[in-house]
């Protein structure tokens, strides 16, 4: 089993949160992570980005667009 | 046992519209504006998605006919709207798009994090850390100033939550490079978020 550094865990995320790692490189990160304080944190953040940027960018649909685009189809389906 | 009233599914809705029935299309409408909104906003800008909306349902209502039951109705949906924002995006002048990696994380010569565990972990407290309306404008800002090769698999996969088999499939790319491009635009948005929260990524 090779140690594994900061550089080639956060490399090996993405894949290891997807599933697609192979047992011995999962238990290798798994091992880095739970020794090693900063990549422990960085995990928490790299997971969080998704979620924070959903709620930021989550537009509702306003009432005049809505509007308009009912409008739209009905004048195109007569 | 209680039995409710389930309400129709989008497949039976297709072809009730397939079939003529424009309330069965009016109601796929109404089901999904709102969603194909927020994609078309992602995907553009907030000013062209009204454009993107209307043609996403136009091509709709005009396909429906060769809508087949094999894949999932907004599966299908998704990938009209999807094409739409990616036809009003080429329509328009090139905007400015930057590499962002300036953001990427940072190591020292070990491959060890520069940061301390208290920096590394910030970014994932920026909404407590930022008033929601500011960080609702930057996160819109960079999202826009994010590379086209990685804003479409971000968005799909990330905000709008279609697997990575199905963004792979809609974009033209192998699952790989879809989880390789995501994966680069989580790091580079994380360390926009560390850098809007005061620590340098």
């Amino acid at each position: 089993m090779t140690d594994i550094v900061c550089v080639a865990g956060v490399d090996l995320l993405m894949d290891y949160l997807e599933g697609v790692l192979t047992d011995d490189v999962r238990a290798a990160l798994d091992a880095h992570v739970a020794e090693c304080q900063r990549c422990a944190a960085f995990v928490d953040s790299y997971c969080a980005t998704p979620g924070l940027f959903k709620h930021a960018t989550d537009a509702s649909l306003p009432d005049d667009i809505q509007r308009a685009l009912r409008a739209f189809l009905r004048a195109r389906r007569r | 046992m209680v039995v409710t009233a389930a309400e129709p599914g989008d497949e039976l809705l297709a072809a009730q519209a397939a079939a003529g029935d424009d309330r069965a299309f009016e109601q796929l409408v109404s089901r999904y504006e709102a969603r194909i909104f927020r994609l078309a906003c992602r995907l553009t800008s907030e000013t062209d998605a009204p454009d993107v909306l209307q043609e996403t349902f136009l091509q709709v209502y005009r396909s429906l006919r060769t809508f087949r039951g094999d894949s999932r109705f907004s599966t299908w949906l998704y990938r009209i709207a999807t094409n739409a924002a990616l036809m009003n995006r080429r329509a328009r002048a090139r905007r400015p798009s930057e590499p962002l990696d300036q953001y990427l994380p940072r190591f020292d010569s070990r491959g060890v994090h520069t940061g301390t565990p208290e920096e590394l972990q910030l970014p994932s407290r920026a909404d407590e850390l930022l008033d929601s309306q500011a960080l609702a404008d930057r996160a819109r800002e960079v999202l826009a100033r994010l590379p086209d090769m990685y804003r479409d698999p971000f968005v799909l996969r990330d905000l709008e939550d279609l697997t990575t088999a199905e963004v792979a499939a809609m974009l033209g790319l192998d699952p790989a490079a879809v989880r390789q491009r995501v994966h680069r635009a989580r790091l580079m948005l994380r360390g926009y978020l560390s850098d809007l929260v005061g620590v340098r990524p």
